[in-house]
Formats: structure tokens, C-alpha cells, sequence
């Protein structure tokens, strides 16, 4: 009862009116005065504001999903407005972009086992089709964490039926990655939703409490009436046994039956269905960790390093570098109905993300301290899309299909597994030989710096009455969203009007457009 | 004045991964190195047998009992010792094998089992274990080679792909693939082109350029490198920029030329066997003589299949006969290729799947997964041969002598390469974790 009182005046305010731009910009202040006074402790200093371009190409990158147009970069530029980063994150915020931008970023936190194993990609088109409905109808991060928390299931059949319903937006995924065990479901949800890892059994020292085994499969206890039905992977159909609350701990006689993670049970006699109460639990403002987790995993998003990190590790001996942020971030969060774009608009308002990556002092050596923004790599989807972008590449049918596990089939899909990478963070990503060899001697990037395949480059080669420096500078915005500095512009001048290695400056041109789509400027986020 | 005086322990060890940190790593590590060099540098093969090879019909025969099946024993070279009589070739290198017939484990599931031969350790929550190839290549590198440090070929990964990735040491010790797990097509009347198959994507300049073109833009990208790197000492910018330089040199090496197998004569490629498993073990050795430390091939099925051909589910005895051809003529001509070049004394061969099969024979001539006592092989370098290591019970269903787990067997692989079992790596979740299961040791004898 408490909890709904606490909560009904938050969402009464988040639904009658809009967001207030001072929220944002009070918020940000705050967040920077945390950080600032815990710089000015480590006397660390921090570096200066990004530029505009480099602004504007981090922001695409983060909420767009990839760099932008040329013709963005040149309007950003010219743009005298003072309010501009800010409405450049609005605008993106509320474009298409960031809706597929985002179904992939929460389709790789709730669906991690669709990076890992090919088999379980089958499961993609439905989820990323269930995450995009949700985005694009602007549903609030509790609403849609209930919906998969509570999705209905009802025996959908074969294998082969499922398979024709595959594309069918459904979060139903979310229960066949993890095999529709309740050991799996348990962790998971206790990891994604409230970044805690129960399955750890070194967590002695637990926030909740110490973990036991009886605790763990208590908790799994929620999800005892789930079934699997048959053979069939990760498509087998799923039913459920609704009355069903208890759960036979594996290699003992003993049975448990559902118990949340602070120690407290449903209410006897309660009748609706298990994962409905335990959604009830979760989803509140009064549960820290709900609201902690999900700010943590933005933070992480924007920062490439979580407040919290890694960002889905919430135990006592890996405590937050800023924990004042992260409450106030958290209580913010649930204060305006659990909105994401909210907390991605206060983030981007920040002096702490509007920072350059350069390093400009000794002093900002660890990247905890967010002195300046950290160099990120890029995901897969990132890499293409932006290089699409750059070089004016449209894609076809096959390039929005689904790759078939082990056979490549079109040039978005033979880099989106050339480029995967389950294993590390944005900010310790790194190259392998096979990908520093396709960007280099590979067909995408051959046709992009040909003379005749290449859209942007015949554009930029063929457009009479440029100069070379409008040339080149042209490729700049194209690549790296930003113009050649003056050495730079000077330097290439000489070699396109000499013409290069070929003796033929349009060939010199391809070769420096060459040089920008490999270079780690371009193929990274900073 | 040190340019990074607040860098964290984690950094440290990140940014010297990366190669940042050249020159004071090698200060400090430079007796180390030039103890090791006194010794010759020594390689690992691994061959992987996708699906969990049988052992009754392999390596540890029961001719006297009717789990023994239809295939009948050959002697060796070595006294006492007996392997299948599908097995000729090999029987004849007994010398150097090491036949572990008292492996014991607990997993009897594909995924799990794969993840625990092929890291040493479970998968256990958000922990990412890296694959074996990826830790003792890690170890047995002096990045001399031009060439990568572990090269995989034809991975069967779909089935438990952690257990083949680097995990959290990250896509720097990921195995550069080839040959990577389609089938081979074969043209209409033709022989499937293995070599092909077996090549490296992308190391051809793309057409029309030159390599006097090539080092105008490589000219062109190093300076914007270079422009952006010195401000921005971060591990994705420093990696991009010495992966790039080792793809180049890779490209332009002489070395590379070892994925031409064109070049070694007819007779030999056949005596390989002309089969992707054959011809992945001339690259093996091809990679070996050119300094590269670790190689695993996969042996996936006959003619090119790619699947867990091993997994004798059912018609095991034709199965295995034909599959047994296949790893007689791959393995026995690679052992006797290295030792003719010198080369055996310091490479280690290891030959194992997930689990063995049962003794009993199911009602589809079939053998079943069986973790509880089954084979495994060391030979080579370091490896004491010409012996059988443990004993299972007559009819095969037990360990009568020296139960060996997997932990033993890597701790026993880490011994023959000379590398330390108990080093540790950062683990991903911020926690130490050593090569091998610290309660390990040894296995007794098997070391020469």
C-alpha cells in the first residue's frame, strides 16, 4: 500500500504535463556538481567541451545508431543557436533512428544469448519487432519490463508453426533464450532488471542478503509453472501451469516456493499468477533497484563504463564510482514514469558527456572519473550503418533480412558477424586481423572508393566547379563528420593535386577517402 | 613525469595487453624472455573431434567382450600396446602417443561438456572462459611471427560457441578462422578444393592496386592515425592501429605464404589425406614451422560434413571406420611430417572431443555419450610415448586405475609446452582466474 501512495502523485505529474526543460538542465547541473566535487578531491581537471562536430557525431553515434549525414554536419556548424546540442538530442530522440537504434541496444541487454549463439538468432526479428512497436508507441521502460515479465503464454503450437510466427512481434523471446528454465529466468531477471546476480555463488557479501541455494531457487520458484513442450530448440513451444508455485531443488527432496529477493512473500491466499506478483514487486518506485539498474545501464550506454560497472554487477565489493549519481538518477527516473528519454536527454545535457576524448591533462588517466568522454568502439550495426552513410551505399531487401547462422548473405550481415563481439566493453573493444583485412582489401570498401561504384566519391570527384579542398573537405564530413584542420587540408591538396601514387588526382582522392573510412576516427566513437 | 600517474591496475594490464606499453614491459620481463629462449619455443596442435569420439573403437579396444563391438585389435610399434585395426598408420607412431585411456569427467551434454574440455571450466554465470587456443597461445607467443598466434581450422562452434572464442581476454586472442565450417562445395565431376576452402579472406590488395598505391594510403592513414592516437591513449584507438600493422605485415610476409598448400608436393597432400581434415593438418604443421604456437582442426565428419560427426548416436561401426581413415591418414602423416623436420620434439599434438561412448552397444549399432570413462591422447613434445596412462574395467563401463580429470589433462599439456598452469589472466568480471583448476596435478609418467 505505502508504495502505490508513493508512487501515485510521480505518475500524476509524468502524465500531465510534459517534460519540463528545466528538469533537464537542473538534473544535469547536479549530476556535473557530483562529478565536479569528486574530481576537484582525485585534483584531477577535466578537459574541455567536445566542438560541435564532435558533439554532434558522438550523439548520433549514441542515439541514432550512426554518424551523420554531411549535410547534417554543415547545418550543425553554420547553426548560431545556443540551444542546438540540446535540440539535436531532441530531434534524434524523436526520429526512427533512435528507435532502431535502441531495440538493438535493449534487444543485446535482455537478449545477451542472441550475440553468443547463432541458433538462438532465430528469435531476433520477433523481439526487435516487439522493442521497436514499444519505442515507437514511446512506452515507458516499467510498462514494457511488466509486459515481458508477464506476457502471456499459451501453447503456440509445432516447432514449424512457431517457426512461421517467428516475426510476430512478441517479447516471448525473452523466455525461450533462456530455455524456459526457471534456474535461467531467475537469474536473468534478477541480473537485467535489477543488476544482481544471484547465480554468482561468491556473492557472499549480497546487498539483499547472502545468497543460499534455497534463496536462489526460491526466487526461481516465480517461474515453476514453466514447460517446455517437446524438441524444437529455441522455437519449442511453451505452456505454463499456472497454480503451480513450487519448485523441487535439483539433487535434494526439498521443495520451495516463491520468495522475492528481500526475504518477503506473497500473501497467502494471493491468487494471480506468480509472475504477475512478481512484476508487482519489481516494478515500483520503491524498489531501488529496479530504477538503479536500468539508469546504470543508460549511464553505461552514453559513458561507454557504468556508474556501476560492469554495469550489471550491483554487489558490495564492486561499489558505484558515484553513488549520489546514481540515486538521483535512479529516483529521477522513477519521479517521470520510468522515461527513458528523459534520462538520455539529461545525459546528453551534461558537462561530463559534452567533453572532449582528447587527453589534455596527466591528470585524467582513469576513466572512472569522467574527466573526458572515453573512447568507444563501435557495435556491428554502427559499423555498417555508418558506413553506409559515408559512402552513400543503399541497402537492399537481403541486407534487412537475417543472416543464416554460418552463411553470410549480404554485405550488412557479413559485417555484422565479421564484427561481432560478445566478449568485451565499448571501451576496451578491439580490432581482429580478419576485420582490419576486410576494411582494407574487401569488396564493400573496394566499390566505396571506386570511381565508378562508389556514389559518394563520384559525387564528391565528379561535381564540377569544387576545388580540391572542397573536395576533400567534402569527404571529411562525409567520413569523419568534421572538416580537415588547416595542416590537414594543406597537406592533402598537395597530394590530390599531384596525384598521388597513380598521377591521377581523382584516384588520389579515392585513396585519401581510402585512408578516412580505416582510419580508427572514423570506425570508432570518441 | 609518467603520462598516465593515475592509471589503475586494470588499465595497466589493459593498455600493456595492447601493446602500449612496449618498452617498460620488456624491461622488466626481459630475463624471463631470454631464459625461455634457450629452450626452443614450443607449439600446440590440437584436434578437436566434434561430437565425442568412441573409445572402444579407437584406442582402448575390449576384443574379449561384446561391448567390444565388430572391429578387431592391431598391435603397434610398441610392445603391448593395441589400437583398431582402422588405425594402421598410427599404430605404426605408437612411440610418440600417450594414450590416456582412464579419463573421467562429469558432463555428459554437448554444450557443457565442449565448454568444459575446451576451457577447463563450467560455464558458470557471467564469467566468459576463454577457449584453450586462446590461453596458451596467449602464453607461447614471443610475437615474432608475422602470423597470428592461434589459427582454428573448420571450428564446429554452433552447438557452444563460448568454448571457442577468447573470452575475457578478449577478440586480440581470438583464433583467426579458416575454413570456417561451410561445407566444401565440390564441382560436378570434380574433387572439392580443399585448399581453397582453407585459404584467408581479404589478403589480396583489392584489385588495381598496386603496392605502390597501397603504401600511399597506408602513408595517408598513418598520419591520421598518428594525429588522433596521441591524444587519445585508449584501447580501442591503440588496438586499431597495431592490429592494422599486423595485418599489413601478415599480408606482406613471407609467412603467409603457409596457406598455400599448393606448394607441398602431390604425394604428400595425398598421404594427408585429401580432405578438409587432412589438409588442415598440413596447415597445422605448414603454420607450425613458421613459428605459429597454437593450431587446432577440427575434425567434424567425412567428406567435408560439418556437423559433430563423432556423435555415433547411430551405425556407429561404419561411422567410425570411415572417420577412423580420415584421422589415420591426417594424424599419423602429421606426426611423422614433424618429426622428419624436427619439429616433433616441440610441438605437442593433443587429441581429444567432449566425451567418449558407451561400451554397451545400443539397439541402432549405436554408442552414447559417456563422460565416466573414455580416451584421450597426448603425443609429441614433452609427452613420454609408447604407453597407455590408466585403465578402464573389462567391459569398459569404469576406471579401474588412475581416474584422470579434465583439469589433469590440461595441467598435463601446460607441463609438456613448459607453460605455468596456475598463471592467472583478469577475468571480465574483475576477479583472477588461472589457466587450470588449481586442484589439478599432473598426471604421473606422461611427461618426458
Amino acid at each position: 500500500m505505502p508504495r502505490f501512495l508513493a508512487l501515485l502523485p510521480l505518475l500524476l505529474c509524468a502524465m500531465a504535463t510534459p517534460v519540463q526543460a528545466d528538469d533537464v538542465t537542473d538534473l544535469a547541473a547536479r549530476i556535473d556538481r557530483l562529478i565536479a566535487s569528486r574530481m576537484s578531491t582525485e585534483t584531477v581537471i577535466a578537459a574541455p567541451s567536445a566542438d560541435d562536430a564532435e558533439f554532434l557525431r558522438r550523439a548520433y553515434l549514441d542515439l541514432g545508431g550512426r554518424i551523420p549525414p554531411s549535410t547534417r554536419v554543415r547545418k550543425f556548424l553554420a547553426d548560431k543557436n545556443p540551444r542546438k546540442r540540446r535540440e539535436v538530442v531532441d530531434q534524434l530522440l524523436d526520429s526512427s533512428l533512435y528507435v532502431v537504434q535502441f531495440s538493438n541496444v535493449w534487444r543485446k541487454a535482455l537478449l545477451p544469448e542472441t550475440a553468443a549463439d547463432p541458433q538462438a538468432r532465430v528469435l531476433v526479428p520477433g523481439f526487435e519487432g516487439w522493442l521497436r512497436q514499444k519505442l515507437a508507441e514511446d512506452t515507458s521502460y516499467a510498462a514494457m519490463v511488466r509486459e515481458i515479465v508477464t506476457v502471456p503464454l499459451t501453447p503456440t503450437g509445432t516447432p514449424q508453426q512457431q517457426l512461421q510466427l517467428r516475426n510476430r512481434p512478441s517479447p516471448l523471446a525473452f523466455y525461450q533464450a533462456k530455455q524456459i528454465k526457471p534456474e535461467n529466468l531467475a537469474a536473468s531477471t534478477a541480473r537485467t532488471f535489477l543488476g544482481i546476480r544471484i547465480e554468482c555463488a561468491q556473492c557472499h557479501d549480497h546487498p539483499f542478503d547472502s545468497w543460499k541455494q534455497g534463496e536462489f531457487w526460491s526466487f526461481a520458484a516465480f517461474f515453476a509453472g514453466m514447460q517446455r513442450q517437446g524438441q524444437g530448440g529455441f522455437l519449442a513451444a511453451i505452456s505454463e501451469v499456472a497454480e503451480r508455485r513450487e519448485l523441487k531443488i535439483p539433487g535434494t527432496d526439498t521443495s520451495v516456493g516463491p520468495v522475492y529477493l528481500d526475504g518477503s512473500k506473497p500473501p497467502p491466499g494471493e491468487t494471480r499468477g506468480a509472475r504477475q506478483l512478481l512484476a508487482d514487486w519489481m516494478i515500483t518506485a520503491s524498489n531501488p533497484y529496479f530504477s538503479r539498474a536500468a539508469v546504470n545501464r543508460l549511464w553505461a550506454h552514453q559513458f561507454g563504463i557504468g556508474l556501476v560497472d560492469p554495469p550489471d554487477d550491483f554487489t558490495a565489493d564492486n561499489p558505484p564510482s558515484h553513488p549520489e549519481v546514481l540515486d538521483l538518477l535512479a529516483t529521477e527516473f522513477a519521479g517521470h514514469g520510468f522515461d527513458v528519454r528523459f534520462i538520455l536527454r539529461v545525459l546528453c545535457a551534461t558537462d561530463a558527456y559534452r567533453r572532449t576524448s582528447r587527453l589534455t591533462d596527466p591528470s585524467q588517466g582513469d576513466p572512472r572519473l569522467f574527466s573526458r568522454m572515453a573512447v568507444k568502439g563501435l557495435s556491428p550495426e554502427q559499423i555498417f550503418d555508418s558506413l553506409a552513410q559515408a559512402t552513400g551505399y543503399i541497402a537492399t531487401a537481403a541486407d534487412r533480412q537475417l543472416a543464416i547462422p554460418g552463411r553470410p548473405n549480404s554485405p550488412r550481415n557479413e559485417f555484422l558477424e565479421l564484427f561481432r563481439d560478445e566478449s568485451s566493453r565499448p571501451t576496451q573493444q578491439r580490432t581482429t586481423i580478419l576485420q582490419a583485412l576486410a576494411l582494407m582489401n574487401g569488396s564493400f570498401i573496394a566499390e566505396a572508393t571506386s570511381l565508378d561504384r562508389s556514389r559518394t566519391l563520384a559525387a564528391v570527384a565528379d561535381f564540377p566547379a569544387l576545388g580540391t579542398a572542397d573536395r576533400i573537405e567534402a569527404l571529411y564530413l562525409a567520413s569523419l563528420g568534421r572538416r580537415p584542420r588547416p595542416g590537414e587540408q594543406t597537406r592533402l591538396v598537395a597530394y590530390v593535386d599531384g596525384g598521388g601514387a597513380s598521377k591521377d588526382s581523382r584516384q588520389a582522392l579515392a585513396d585519401v577517402f581510402w585512408a578516412l573510412l580505416n582510419s580508427s576516427e572514423f570506425l570508432l566513437n570518441h | 613525469m609518467t603520462p598516465f600517474p593515475r592509471m589503475t591496475r586494470r588499465q595497466w594490464l589493459a593498455l600493456s595487453a595492447a601493446g602500449a606499453l612496449a618498452a617498460p614491459a620488456s624491461g622488466w620481463f626481459g630475463q624471463v624472455a631470454s631464459a625461455a629462449a634457450a629452450t626452443r619455443r614450443r607449439s600446440c596442435i590440437l584436434l578437436w573431434m566434434s561430437g565425442g569420439p568412441t573409445q572402444t573403437d579407437t584406442f582402448d579396444m575390449k576384443p574379449d567382450h561384446a561391448n567390444g563391438g565388430p572391429f578387431r585389435p592391431l598391435l603397434t610399434t610398441v610392445p603391448g600396446l593395441q589400437f583398431s585395426q582402422h588405425l594402421p598408420r598410427l599404430a605404426m607412431q605408437a612411440e610418440h602417443l600417450a594414450i590416456l585411456r582412464s579419463m573421467s569427467t562429469q558432463e555428459g551434454d554437448h554444450q557443457r561438456a565442449t565448454f568444459k574440455m575446451r576451457t577447463g571450466y563450467l560455464p558458470q554465470g557471467p564469467i566468459h572462459y576463454p577457449t584453450l587456443g586462446s590461453m596458451l597461445s596467449k602464453e607461447l607467443s614471443d610475437g615474432a611471427s608475422p602470423l597470428p598466434s592461434f589459427i582454428s581450422v573448420a571450428p564446429y562452434r554452433f552447438l557452444s560457441p563460448a568454448a571457442f572464442g577468447p573470452g575475457f581476454l578478449g577478440p586480440e586472442y581470438a583464433p583467426l578462422i579458416v575454413g570456417d565450417g561451410t561445407p566444401v562445395p565440390v564441382p560436378a565431376g570434380g574433387l572439392a578444393d580443399y585448399s581453397q576452402g582453407l585459404r584467408v579472406q581479404n589478403l589480396q590488395q583489392s584489385e588495381g592496386i598496386n603496392r605502390v598505391r597501397a603504401d600511399a594510403r597506408l602513408g595517408l592513414l598513418d598520419r591520421l592515425e598518428s594525429d588522433f592516437g596521441a591524444q587519445r591513449p585508449d584501447v580501442p584507438a591503440l588496438s586499431h592501429r597495431s592490429v592494422y600493422r599486423q595485418a599489413v605485415r601478415m599480408m606482406r610476409s613471407e609467412s603467409v605464404s603457409a596457406f598455400n598448400l599448393d606448394d607441398e608436393p602431390e604425394s604428400l597432400r595425398d598421404d594427408y589425406g585429401r580432405n578438409r581434415f587432412g589438409q588442415g593438418c598440413l596447415l597445422a604443421r605448414r603454420l607450425v614451422e613458421r613459428g605459429v604456437p597454437f593450431v587446432e582442426v577440427s575434425l567434424n565428419g567425412v567428406d567435408g560434413q560439418v556437423q559433430l560427426g563423432w556423435d555415433t548416436h547411430q551405425n556407429n561401426f561404419d561411422t567410425v571406420k570411415s572417420l577412423s581413415s580420415t584421422l589415420d591418414s591426417g594424424w599419423a602423416t602429421l606426426l611423422g611430417d614433424l618429426h622428419l623436420r624436427g619439429l616433433l620434439e616441440s610441438t605437442l599434438v593433443i587429441w581429444m572431443g567432449e566425451f567418449g561412448r558407451t561400451p554397451t552397444i545400443n539397439s541402432n549399432q549405436g554408442r552414447d555419450h559417456f563422460p565416466k570413462a573414455w580416451t584421450t591422447v597426448l603425443a609429441g613434445g614433452g609427452i613420454r610415448g609408447g604407453q597407455a596412462v590408466g585403465r578402464t574395467s573389462a567391459d569398459g563401463n569404469e576406471v579401474a586405475d588412475r581416474p584422470i580429470s579434465t583439469g589433469d589433462l590440461l595441467a598435463t599439456a601446460c607441463g609438456a609446452l613448459g607453460v605455468d598452469a596456475q598463471r592467472q589472466n583478469m577475468s571480465n568480471v574483475g576477479r583472477p582466474i588461472r589457466l587450470v583448476d588449481p586442484e589439478a596435478s599432473v598426471i604421473e609418467g606422461v611427461l618426458g
